[in-house]
């Protein structure tokens, strides 16, 4: 506390201070990669609908491109500062590397209220956007994606924009498109099963086999429902849910001690991953309170819903059986809750390596955008098996061999891999 | 068994003669109807017409003499066998109309005649007359116009005149003479002052009843004044001016009778029908009138049919014509002798009709805008009803006590629902129904004080859905049921007193119906439109700076509109502002979703039934056929929805979400909308709201009346004379109307020590407190006051990270934007639940304290002394930067009003006692406002809960001790607040189990009296929370509320009741 303000940058160079200290990085290194190789900031004047002009300000943060053309989102917020965007471009570096996929990290975004624009002026902001920009980034330099507030329909605007300046058809420029205009099959799975995959490798590491295991897991929105159908699917069995009802504006715990159905629950939840309360009971779930989730009597515990939910007031509730924690969610446990987790000796999924399937399959929607040719599904998902499994030995290993912790060896692998680079590179 | 044979058999045929004459009448009514056809054609007509309408067709001949002209049947002979009738034209019998058996027949009514052929053979030499007066009249008019030019050709149309209508040469003499007197004539003048007395006295008798004897005096008398007259005005007159104003008097003279209806009181619905009809069959042949009798005539039916309310009628006048009532009387229902009127919603829709039909600007968008086929009741049939039912005592309901009204209510409508309707009332509903065959209707209330300007009187009175399936019989009795039910409506204990409150009491009201035809279409075995809502001309609802009052608001729901007319608790209407539709208030693809409607209503045809459906189940079973379907939903494909394609959609497999997108992009709704308002709210001179629905084909208007606030939303008046010190902000900006009254506790979260917050867990831990506040502070009664954008999900130093549930309970959300070196920040407009709070009724405010000219009480809120700690413990680290604030406790006793008042742009946070705070509340700018009264939930829930703490045993129950807390104790409670109470317990299981449910059964006790008394329903009154010795030590749970800094638990006498041992 004090006089300094809460800044999501610094938070993000300690981090990695932390990190440099551990991998005792050399200081030009460091200097490097405390701040982002490149920044842009630049005017967009828009024509409004009522006539006049106005400037929106926008950006673009290139944190580091040793390991390939940097990717990362494209944020439309009223309070955008570029402090924000540095941390964010930052830990898209990081998140890339532990995958182990040849990209760096960027961000950027246009500080404006989409709530108080029309869907024209909207428009002109993404094309606007571009247009200033156009010179820098590309498919082979810097990758947009959506992100808080932008949508499929942004990304095809600003596509659009720069191939009219460019004069060609480059559907690599940006991901998060539409299947139907350059997307990939398989996104929507990808983040789920992505966790399961590292679930499998983790859990054949103990010695346990997934078709003995039983998890909970908390939310039931996209990421939880894939990771739930995966899951089932290889053998194991899920016992509870818990997820958000908005009509009681509360949590509950759904649980059926002989396994959920996923379809049968899947049939009645609307498309936030709401529960219908009514209809569960009248499937014979029991209805606990929205805490309960965490103290169920499973093998693995899987938070897919918001961050900070595995707290120094609840971590001591974590049943004596359980013996994996899959972080589907970003940030589920707060650093006050990690080394008692850690002390009981549960087995930790890192959640940049956990949920890092995302990513990945953005990082094939480029590809195959570049390449103009469009996988299959299953060709997606097997290629996302393959470098899933691969990241988690490299941290697993790595964990073992430093007696460090997973998400200590997570980032360590991650910053080293980025720092490798930039010398192989000759920059440092 | 024979008897009834025979009786069935004399039935049968009476109904064949009534049929035979109303066919006959028909057929002499065509021949009228044909404005070419001269007196000698329609007598010819007639003649044949007459033997099929009378008994005995075979041998039946007639003859019609007109003057010297004789028109009959071939082979006419006379018999002895006749009924006649006499032509008369201005009281002069001019021929006649006679009809011949040829052979002798049974004796019958009159000869071997029926009464009924009297009536028929009456009426058919009644309209001859008047057909030939028109004639006379349409030659003279015809001689004028050819010999126009020529001299003195007024004296040959008052020759003319004295020969054939004498009365109307008397009254045209009349006029004459005032017109020269008018002139300054001083001959006439004197004329005038001589026969004045005599003329005026024979004049005024003959209008009151026609005599004959007093007549033929009369009328010599005024023939000899008025060849004096004519001379007088041949003397100074041009003769184009005495021929012109000839003319336009004997015009004028055709509507008198009109007149002589329209201003006599005495007049009954049925004479003004018979009237206008009479009218409206002139009206072809050229009855042109003059501006001013017009206007009158438009002002007089206004008055009697719609309203008396001047300012309507101010409006009204303009666009109704007299013509536009002709089709609307032949829609009202109502009793012999009836001076109702239709209502207000029913005038209210028939002007908003009137005036959109008539905006030629805009006729691409407002011309083809429907009304649904409507029937009326007038307003005095419901004191017909009660009359034919003696059941006239309960008009006296409405003076006694509101707890009796309340009580007595369920009595009353249950005699209501067993009380027949007078027959003429069911014959005219039978009628209505054959009109409107099998469709659905919809049974409206509009009462003479519903929708009247000024006064906001919505919803208080009943609508009924019925589906009107089955049987006519069956049809027939569910209307009448309908109907009823909104009769006894009228005595129910919530118009009754809201009236009391407004002090309308004595305001002598009476129910009118409208029964309109519900518009929709049918979809599988369900009935409904396509969609449906209500819009304001004004939007009190803002979600961006960009949007202006001006722009108005749509709430629009799939299917019928209810669920847009009410606040719904488990949905979410479309909100739109047809000013700046590309402003739209849900802007990601989650809030999309989130905030797109899920729920349909529908009348259900097979169980006759209204139900709410799920949209997507509606859709799965026959969306196909809905109507309009395409620009209703958007399709949700992974993270993006889309406008269904051109092949169409599966709705067993998409995943379709409401968002009217297609009716916004690609209709002519929107720009209709805005014209529709603009228009309307032009011309009504004030802002309006209207309710509309689509059935898929066409846009319709239901209802359309002046602006209505809810109470909570009238516009405030802003005090001039606060002192400063007692005032705790201004607000000038995005300001809406309204009042948030009675706050005892404001939740503020100091923008400058927020910002300096350097931890993300600190800034998250403030959104955790104020969660908490938000479930222990008392509901409604605390404001949250914060930095910029209260749930700022992505950079939480922006604002307050909290989701809907942790700031439900509040009763308004302030943002405030505090400068911040070179600029200051945004406010959200609350939009991240902007739906919920618009749905829950909690207000928004943003604040701008830096501005110039207003005030921000910093003082206040960072010196009172701050409750957190003792109410958090665990957030006690944050009380830098949360302040919760006892307003009472702080001031002095004082509580927090906050009068926005958004004509203004003004709002005003102000320290003020209740009682001075309900005067402000009293002087609103609307003068109906309701006196306070909220006094009376508080003060009754305070000596009731005496009375049980006095009766409770404690060493019975092992009590310790008993508390109060919350709204009672803090003299805010509500009808509908429920009762905190504490208990000190300290005894056995046995004893708790005795005590919960003694506890018990005085909650529902209580629950059933506050019932009776303010006619909320609740499930028991008393909310109990036990305390023990444990926890009083630890202060946990609601322990803290004894002794408790703020807002603390007030300690009652247990026990000490003389009662005591009865219990």
């Amino acid at each position: 506390m004090g006089s300094q303000k809460f800044n999501a940058f610094e938070m993000a160079q300690s981090q990695f201070d932390r990190i440099a200290d551990l991998l005792k990085l050399d200081q030009a290194t460091r200097d490097l990669l405390r701040y982002p190789i490149r920044e842009y900031q630049f005017s967009i004047p828009v024509r409004m609908k009522d006539g006049t002009m106005r400037i929106f300000r926008g950006f673009r943060v290139q944190h580091n491109d040793a390991r390939g053309p940097a990717k990362g989102g494209i944020r439309f917020h009223p309070l955008e500062t570029v402090d924000t965007m540095r941390a964010l471009a930052m830990w898209m570096t990081w998140k890339c590397a532990v995958i182990d996929i040849p990209l760096g990290g960027s961000k950027g975004g246009v500080i404006c209220d989409p709530h108080e624009l029309s869907e024209y002026e909207m428009e002109q902001i993404c094309r606007g956007w571009v247009r200033q920009i156009a010179r820098d980034v590309g498919p082979y330099q810097d990758v947009p994606a959506p992100e808080v507030m932008a949508s499929p329909q942004t990304m095809l605007w600003m596509l659009d924009e720069y191939e009219v300046i460019h004069g060609g058809k480059f559907p690599g420029f940006i991901t998060g498109k539409p299947v139907s205009l350059g997307g990939s099959q398989g996104k929507k799975e990808s983040t789920g099963y992505g966790v399961i995959f590292a679930v499998r490798e983790a859990l054949n590491e103990l010695n346990l086999s997934l078709k003995d295991t039983l998890a909970s897991v908390q939310g039931f929105g996209s990421v939880a429902r894939h990771a739930i159908e995966l899951y089932q699917q290889i053998g194991g069995r899920v016992i509870s849910v818990a997820c958000w009802d908005q009509s009681d504006q509360a949590t509950y715990t759904y649980r059926k001690k002989e396994g959920i159905n996923y379809p049968e629950l899947l049939a009645i939840t609307d498309p936030f991953g709401g529960i219908d309360k009514r209809k569960a009971l009248e499937l014979g779930y029991e209805i606990l309170p929205g805490e309960a989730w965490i103290e169920q009597e499973v093998d693995i515990l899987i938070p897919a819903a918001l961050e900070n939910q595995i707290t120094s007031e609840n971590v001591q509730q974590i049943h004596p059986r359980v013996k994996l924690v899959a972080e589907a969610a970003n940030g589920p446990t707060t650093p006050e809750a990690d080394p008692v987790i850690n002390e009981r000796g549960i087995f930790v999924i890192p959640d940049f390596l956990a949920n890092a399937g995302g990513v990945t399959c953005s990082y094939f929607e480029q590809v195959q955008s570049n390449m103009n040719y469009y996988w299959e599904k299953d060709e997606v998902l097997a290629r996302l098996d393959v470098k899933m499994t691969a990241a988690y030995h490299d941290v697993s290993s790595l964990a073992k061999k430093s007696r460090q912790n997973t998400r200590d060896a997570a980032y360590m692998i991650a910053v080293s891999r980025v720092a490798q680079a930039c010398k192989d590179r000759g920059w440092v | 068994m024979n008897n009834q044979d025979q009786s069935v058999d004399t039935l049968l045929y009476a109904l064949k003669e009534r049929a035979k004459e109303l066919n006959c009448l028909y057929r002499v009514e065509e021949l009228f109807n044909i404005s070419e056809a001269t007196v000698g054609d329609i007598c010819r007509g007639i003649i044949q017409a007459i033997p099929p309408g009378w008994q005995y067709p075979d041998i039946c001949l007639a003859k019609i003499t007109v003057g010297e002209k004789i028109y009959q049947s071939p082979d006419f002979q006379e018999t002895s066998w006749v009924q006649s009738a006499d032509i008369i034209a201005q009281d002069v019998k001019v021929g006649s109309v006679k009809v011949y058996y040829t052979t002798e027949r049974p004796p019958a009514d009159e000869g071997p005649f029926l009464k009924e052929e009297r009536k028929l053979i009456n009426t058919i030499a009644e309209r001859l007359g008047r057909r030939i007066l028109h004639e006379n009249l349409k030659r003279v008019f015809e001689e004028q116009t050819t010999v126009k030019k020529q001299d003195k050709d007024w004296l040959s149309i008052v020759d003319l005149l004295k020969r054939t209508d004498p009365k109307l040469l008397m009254r045209i003499s009349r006029k004459m003479l005032n017109y020269l007197c008018w002139n300054g004539i001083e001959e006439a003048e004197r004329l005038l002052e001589h026969f004045s007395p005599a003329y005026k006295s024979e004049e005024s008798e003959l209008l009151k009843e026609i005599n004959r004897p007093y007549q033929k005096k009369a009328v010599s008398n005024i023939l000899a004044i008025s060849e004096d007259i004519f001379r007088i005005a041949g003397d100074h007159l041009s003769e184009t001016e005495i021929l012109g104003s000839i003319q336009k008097w004997i015009k004028d003279d055709r509507s008198d009778f009109l007149v002589n209806i329209l201003e006599n009181p005495g007049s009954t619905l049925s004479d003004i029908t018979s009237a206008i009809e009479r009218y409206h069959h002139l009206t072809p042949q050229g009855l042109e009138l003059p501006t001013p009798r017009e206007k009158g005539f438009r002002v007089a039916l206004i008055r009697r049919l719609l309203t008396d309310q001047s300012q309507f009628i101010n409006i009204a006048k303009h666009f109704i014509e007299v013509d536009d009532f002709y089709n609307l009387l032949h829609h009202i229902i109502f009793p012999a002798g009836s001076h109702g009127k239709l209502g207000g919603k029913s005038a209210g829709l028939f002007l908003a009709t009137q005036i959109l039909k008539k905006n030629l600007e805009q006729q691409e968008l407002l011309g083809d805008i429907k009304t649904p086929k409507t029937w009326y009741l007038t307003s005095d049939a419901i004191l017909n009803f009660m009359h034919y039912n003696n059941l006239e005592e309960i008009v006296e309901q409405k003076y006694k006590e509101i707890g009796q009204v309340r009580q007595e209510y369920p009595y009353v409508m249950h005699i209501f629902k067993n009380s027949p309707l007078p027959p003429e009332i069911l014959k005219g509903l039978s009628v209505a129904l054959d009109d409107f065959e099998n469709a659905p209707l919809i049974v409206r209330s509009s009462s003479l004080l519903e929708d009247r300007m000024g006064t906001a009187f919505a919803g208080k009175y009943k609508s009924l859905f019925i589906a009107n399936q089955g049987s006519k019989e069956k049809r027939l009795a569910a209307l009448m049921d309908a109907i009823v039910e909104v009769y006894a409506s009228t005595f129910g204990p919530d118009p009754i007193e809201y009236r009391l409150e407004r002090g309308m009491i004595d305001f002598h009201e009476e129910m009118g119906i409208m029964i309109q035809e519900c518009v929709g279409t049918r979809i599988g075995r369900y009935f409904l439109p396509a969609f449906a809502g209500v819009a304001f001309s004004h939007n009190e609802f803002r979600w961006s700076r960009r949007i202006k009052r001006e722009d108005g608001l749509i709430r629009l729901v799939p299917g019928l509109g209810t669920r847009a007319v009410d606040r719904l608790s488990d949905d979410y209407p479309m909100l739109i502002s047809p000013g700046e539709p590309d402003l739209r208030v849900n802007v990601t693809l989650d809030e999309k979703i989130r905030y797109s409607p899920k729920k349909i209503d529908v009348i259900n045809l097979e169980t006759d039934s209204f139900e709410t459906l799920e949209i997507r189940d509606l859709l799965k079973e026959c969306g196909d056929d809905y109507p309009l379907v395409s620009q209703l939903v958007s399709i949700l494909e992974q993270d993006r929805l889309r406008l269904p394609g051109a092949l169409g959609s599966d709705f067993g497999r998409d995943y379709p979400v409401v968002t009217f997108e297609g009716l916004i992009r690609n209709s002519n709704f929107i720009p209709r909308m805005n014209a529709i308002l603009k228009t309307l709210q032009d011309k009504f001179e004030t802002p309006v709201d209207i309710e509309f629905a689509h059935d898929g084909r066409d846009f319709y208007l239901l209802q359309c009346r002046p602006l209505s606030y809810g109470a909570a939303y009238q516009p405030a008046s802003i005090p001039r004379d606060v002192p400063k010190a007692r005032t705790l902000f201004t607000a000038n900006r995005y300001v809406t109307n309204g009042i948030v009254s009675d706050i005892t506790h404001i939740v503020y979260v100091d923008p400058q020590q927020y910002g300096e917050l350097s931890q993300q867990a600190d800034l998250l831990a403030v959104g955790k407190a104020v969660s908490k506040l938000n479930q222990i502070l008392p509901k409604r009664q605390f404001i949250l006051m914060g930095p910029g954008r209260w749930g700022s999900r992505g950079d939480i130093k922006l604002g307050v990270s909290v989701t809907y549930s942790g700031i439900n309970n509040t009763a308004m959300l302030i943002e405030i934007a505090r400068r911040q070196k070179d600029y200051v920040p945004d406010v959200s407009f609350g939009t991240h639940f902007f739906q919920d709070l618009v749905e829950a009724s909690i207000r928004y405010l943003p604040l701008y304290p830096d501005d110039a000219g207003i005030t921000f009480n910093t003082e206040f809120l960072s010196a009172s002394e701050n409750m957190l700690e003792n109410l958090l413990p665990e957030f006690a680290a944050l009380s830098g930067i949360i302040r919760v604030i006892d307003v009472p406790e702080a001031s002095g006793g004082l509580v927090l009003q906050v009068l926005m008042n958004g004509d203004l742009e003004e709002a005003v946070g102000i320290l003020a006692e209740s009682n001075e705070a309900r005067e402000i509340k009293i002087k609103r700018s609307q003068s109906d406002a309701p006196p306070g009264r909220s006094d009376e939930h508080w003060r009754w829930r305070q000596r009731q809960i005496e009375r049980l703490a006095a009766r409770l045993d404690p060493e019975r129950f092992g009590v310790k001790g008993f508390y109060i807390f919350g709204s009672t104790k803090n003299a805010t409670a509500g009808p509908a607040s429920d009762i905190d109470i504490l208990v000190h317990f300290q005894g056995t299981a046995a004893q708790k189990q005795d005590l919960l449910s003694w506890l018990e059964g005085w909650s529902l006790c209580l629950s059933q009296f506050n019932f009776l008394r303010t006619g909320q329903e609740t499930d028991g009154l008393l909310d109990v929370h036990l305390v023990t010795d444990a926890d009083i030590a630890k202060r946990t749970s609601y322990a803290v509320k004894i002794g408790a800094k703020t807002d603390a638990a007030r300690p009652l006498t247990v026990g000490k009741s003389k009662f005591a041992r009865h219990t």
